[in-house]
């Protein structure tokens, strides 16, 4: 038996219009697609709400099309669909990787791509009963004053826990959203605060509609993955995943791009990584990359398993992935 | 005249006859049961690790509409538990708390909601005292107490010296001595823990609907508890999702709905969170074991000293059996001449452990496989060759008097020995991949029970009616184990019958005989035996109805095929139904009872606390596992186990595949990634998310062997099969890291982030080996 999920009205637009609308009438109001992150929540009392307004109805965030302008994959579209897409799996691997390594089979098959995006912060202090969190004085992120993480720190250090946000965003992805005050798009890097208990730039009554991806450049090759440090094969959350893509540029270089989630309150771009020339040892840009990755994730006590070794596996990963698709690209 | 048979007994694969029932989702789990008139039971669980309660103010949360009944520690002044010397618990929580999450109160109202919002309106004042999480705190001398009569917070400490160790290590070649730690486990049965509570006002009588797999212990309980006469209880298990040990006590939740169906007059339904369901514990206890082994140059096993301590958690429950049986279980798996055991069992403000499948010998066997192989390694031998050198030969007693009838581990060894390719492949891996080995036993059943009464250890009656078929009444519980299929096999074997003819009714205390439970792998053997009997009586009965009709003598009439006939003979042939008939006739519905009592000679030795460990058998089992290691994130992969096991005679080899596969599991989630862990008393690990049981992507392929000792007192020569092949794993799987990265490693699990602590504390001594080398 789970606990009691609370009594809520459930309101179904049919246009992203009316959902708008739907949440200008109750603030209060919680957006609801696949349920897998949002349900579960509710039933472990960690979400004030009365009322969930259903985005599955709305035919325009199921839009699924991948042509010349690129990829456009719409907020309601499910992970398995995405994993089960062909074209996207040839061209965009790391994005098909990212969502063969969520949750289950179960879970995908209802779990959306926005859901996942907006997925709520995890911490061993926070996703726990309303009894455990109570017997804790709850925490910073909710109901409480203190991280138990960082007990002096001022902010949240739970941590963003989706796997496709990395997959997208190491190909340059943007999301499209819809709110109040019409339409807007941004760097899904953009998306996301360095703050456990606020991490997604969304404003009041905001929600994503698309996301965008730029085609690939067919005169460059690009090759993408993705890999997540977890204690088991499937089910579980990542310790630490990373998306990686690697281009070979006009100049015969190598552009590695990659990306970190699991370790911080966000997921981001790692930084500072210039591409590899021809002339260059790729063995010693591979460590030098892997050094990057260790200084510049942060894994915290947000899980039982222990923040260094994230952080050492996570900058391992990045490694193995950057050699084997450079290695691909020749 | 001759249908053919449409399934065979004994001995044949069959598919459990109650696996419709799950598979379709019509089998009714408590969960499942009908709700529309009973209300909800909510508990209310301590806030700390461990104080005194110093107010409990219900009056607010009785007040609120809806509320139909609450209970505190005032509604029951008895303490419960499985060991009759050693029942210290509460149902709700009495003058003091424990642990966090210890029951403190509980609410019946007319819906969770409800329910829910008075846990919220209950005043609880605490005074809290010191709290202790490690054995090592709770033992420190100026630790304060949780149980006024047990100083220094031991539960309990065993003290047994078999043999002369003294004499042993000086006659051995190599001494060793190593230390290992293993972190507490759970089982994570599928099932969280449920309990349906009918209270009849009018005849003040309870019926009780519950997950137990030992509905006889919670029926004594709560006659206790609750002060009633066992004849105003009836307690009836519904299908029940997994046990392990996870219910072979009466649990607090039981009793507690009990005692709230009472004071509402009426019926309850408790269904338990994972949460709560992983509070209520009863796990294998977080375990130090300190081992000395001594071994001369030929691999014989010359002495062995163990030290044992294991964290208990804040009650008895059944602790005292966990350390004994750690101790006792040193020994009926080799031939070792002296063997000095100290356990000792500590009290901590967690969860009480209790019985987990391999009850107390897992981790002991963990320490001791893998020590046999690292010192195979010293003393350049084969880890099989090692083995071989301390067989047992059979029949014979232990030092500690443990019977051995039967001991098919020489032929476990030689058959994964071979199946693995042990010889040809170990030298010949590529780098990071391993081969382990480790060998393991468990008893079939204690021969002599908890709750000693003097009576048969089992019972099954059986009843033939007019419509020709055959019910068997047990009480052994069916936990998915395969038990009312085994009884229908041994029924349907023994009277030459078609298996769906037989029909099993089982666990109604309204109905069935009396059973102790399904614990210790007790029911094949007991059960399984007293089944034949019962069958056996009414063959006897059918015979002689043949043999009147046939007028012949009831030696000459055979019966097979559900046909009776003189030696075969055609002309002579009679059906079951006309047999049955016939027999009928005679004296109207027939009923026979069948019983089985463990021998004398089979109940231990007459050393204090030498009845734990007794066995009227063990199994034996064997198994290669093989790993792959990746030193640059710390994640093994096990890659494919061999497993042999030798369960006596496999009564239905289907059930005992899937009981071999399964103990693989569970042991691979123990060596692996099961652990449970605690915030200052909190379960962190209180979810299937945190608790990481293996997932099917984690599964290797698993060989099974089936090996067949034929033990002589065994029902059709079989011994238990459900908890021997467990044990074997979590050793065999360190030894193969072992293999694959030369690092022996001590603790369990064996999570990523361990192993790659490990690594780097290797790489650091390896460097300073180096540079004091090149200093030189």
């Amino acid at each position: 038996m789970t606990e009691a999920l609370p009594e809520f009205t459930l309101d179904r637009p049919e246009t992203i219009d009316q959902a708008v609308t739907a949440m200008a009438k109750r603030p209060s109001s919680r957006f609801l697609a696949g349920g897998t992150d949002l349900i579960v929540n509710m039933r472990r009392g960690l979400v004030d709400t009365d009322c969930l307004i259903d985005l599955t109805g709305i035919s325009e965030l199921q839009q699924l099309s991948d042509g010349k302008s690129g990829l456009t994959i719409g907020a309601g579209v499910t992970l398995r669909e995405i994993c089960e897409h062909r074209d996207i799996r040839r061209s965009y691997g790391a994005i098909g990787e990212a969502c063969d390594a969520i949750a289950g089979p179960g879970h995908r098959s209802v779990a959306t791509v926005g859901g996942n995006l907006c997925l709520d912060t995890r911490c061993m202090y926070y996703n726990q009963s309303h009894w455990w969190r109570k017997a804790n004085d709850f925490c910073l992120k909710y109901k409480g004053d203190t991280c138990h993480v960082a007990p002096t720190g001022k902010r949240c250090r739970a941590a963003f826990s989706g796997d496709l946000a990395p997959a997208l965003m190491v190909h340059g992805a943007e999301v499209e959203i819809a709110g109040p005050d019409g339409r807007r798009r941004m760097p899904l890097a953009d998306l996301y605060h360095e703050d456990g208990a606020n991490h997604l730039g969304l404003k009041s009554g905001e929600f994503i509609v698309a996301v965008h991806v730029p085609p690939g450049d067919t005169q460059r090759m690009v090759r993408s993955a993705y890999a997540k440090v977890r204690i088991r094969g499937a089910i579980d959350f990542p310790l630490a995943g990373v998306a990686v893509a690697c281009t070979r540029l006009a100049s015969g270089e190598v552009r590695i791009t990659s990306a970190l989630t699991g370790t911080n309150s966000r997921p981001f771009l790692i930084e500072g990584f210039d591409p590899i020339g021809l002339d260059q040892d790729p063995d010693a840009a591979f460590t030098n990359l892997a050094k990057l990755v260790q200084k510049q994730v942060s894994p915290q006590r947000t899980s039982t398993i222990g923040s260094h070794y994230r952080r050492l596996a996570v900058s391992a990963l990045t490694q193995r992935l950057a050699k084997r698709l450079t290695l691909e690209l020749e | 005249m001759t249908a053919p048979l449409k399934s065979r007994a004994a001995g044949h694969p069959a598919p459990l006859i109650d696996g419709i029932e799950k598979v379709t989702g019509k089998a009714l789990y408590t969960a499942d049961l009908e709700t529309s008139d009973a209300l909800a039971g909510r508990i209310l669980r301590s806030p700390v690790s461990h104080g005194e309660i110093v107010s409990l103010d219900v009056s607010k949360a009785l007040a609120l509409d809806g509320v139909r009944a609450i209970v505190t520690a005032d509604d029951c002044p008895h303490t419960y538990g499985v060991i009759p010397v050693a029942m210290n618990e509460y149902p709700l929580a009495r003058g003091k708390v424990r642990y966090r999450g210890e029951p403190v109160a509980a609410i019946a109202a007319i819906d969770a909601h409800t329910a829910e919002q008075a846990l919220e309106l209950i005043e609880l004042d605490i005074r809290e005292l010191p709290a202790y999480y490690t054995a090592n705190d709770a033992r420190a001398k100026d630790a304060v107490l949780l149980h006024d009569d047990k100083p220094g917070n031991l539960d309990r400490e065993v003290h047994h010296e078999f043999g002369d160790i003294a004499d042993g290590f000086a006659a051995a070649d190599l001494v060793s001595t190593e230390q290992f730690e293993c972190a507490e486990v759970n089982h994570a049965q599928m099932e969280p823990h449920a309990t349906l509570a009918d209270f009849d006002a009018e005849r003040k009588q309870l019926t009780m609907h519950t997950v137990s797999q030992v509905p006889y212990y919670v029926h004594l309980m709560l006659a206790r508890c609750l002060e009633m006469d066992t004849c105003d209880i009836r307690v009836i298990k519904p299908f029940v999702g997994g046990g392990f040990g996870a219910r072979t006590e009466t649990l607090n939740f039981e009793l507690i709905t009990g005692l709230l169906a009472r004071a509402a007059n009426g019926k309850v339904m408790m269904r338990l969170t994972r949460e709560e369901t992983l509070i209520t514990h009863r796990g294998r206890p977080d375990t130090q074991v300190e081992l000395k082994i001594g071994m001369s140059q030929e691999g014989r096993i010359t002495a062995v000293d163990c030290r044992v301590t294991q964290r208990g958690g804040a009650y008895a429950g059944y602790g005292l059996v966990t350390i004994l049986y750690a101790g006792a279980l040193l020994h009926g798996l080799y031939d070792i001449p002296a063997v000095k055991y100290d356990g000792y069992r500590v009290y901590a403000n967690l969860p009480p452990c209790g019985a987990m499948r391999g009850h107390g010998t897992v981790d002991v066997r963990h320490a001791f496989e893998c020590m046999l192989d690292r010192m195979a390694r010293q003393l350049e031998l084969d880890p099989f060759a090692v083995r071989s050198a301390n067989l047992l030969e059979a029949p014979t007693r232990t030092p500690n008097d443990l019977m051995v009838n039967s001991y098919g581990l020489p032929e476990c060894l030689s058959t994964v020995e071979m199946a693995s390719g042990w010889h040809e492949r170990k030298s010949g891996l590529p780098p990071g991949r391993g081969l382990g080995m480790a060998c393991s036993h468990y008893v079939s059943g204690a021969a002599k029970p908890v709750h000693w009464t003097g009576e048969p250890h089992a019972v099954v009656s059986m009843k033939l009616d007019f419509d020709g078929s055959i019910t068997a009444f047990t009480g052994a519980s069916d936990i998915g184990q395969g038990s009312t299929t085994m009884v229908a096999l041994a029924a349907a074997e023994i009277l030459g019958v078609d298996l769906a003819r037989i029909r099993v009714i089982t666990n109604d205390s309204a109905i069935t005989p009396k059973d102790n439970g399904s614990y210790s792998s007790r029911v094949t053997f007991m059960v399984g035996n007293a089944a034949i009997e019962a069958a056996t009586r009414l063959r006897e009965i059918l015979i002689a109805a043949a043999a009147k009709k046939l007028e012949a003598d009831p030696q000459d009439i055979t019966c097979t095929m559900e046909t009776f006939s003189v030696h075969g003979s055609e002309q002579s042939m009679m059906s079951f139904a006309d047999v049955a008939a016939a027999a009928l006739a005679e004296d109207g519905t027939i009923s026979v009872k069948g019983t089985f009592t463990c021998p004398p000679q089979a109940q231990g030795g007459k050393h204090r606390g030498g009845a734990v460990g007794s066995t009227m058998g063990f199994s034996y089992a064997v198994q290669v596992v093989e790993v792959a290691v990746d030193v640059e994130t710390g994640l093994i992969s096990v890659e494919k186990v061999w497993a042999a096991l030798d369960c006596g005679f496999a009564i239905n080899p289907l059930a005992v595949q899937g009981q071999i596969e399964g103990s693989v599991w569970m042991g691979m989630g123990q060596a692996l990634c099961e652990e449970t862990r605690y915030m200052d008393g909190l379960p962190v690990h209180a979810s299937l998310l945190e608790y990481r049981v293996p997932t099917i992507v984690e599964s290797p392929d698993i060989e099974v062997y089936i090996v067949e000792s034929n033990d002589p007192l065994g029902p059709f020569g079989a011994k238990e099969a459900g908890e021997g092949a467990l044990s074997g794993f979590p050793p065999a799987l360190v030894n193969a890291v072992a293999d694959a990265i030369g690092l022996d490693l001590n603790t369990l699990p064996v999570t990523p982030d361990r192993l790659m602590d490990a690594l780097v504390a290797q790489r650091r001594k390896q460097r300073r080996a180096a540079s004091l080398k090149e200093a030189s």
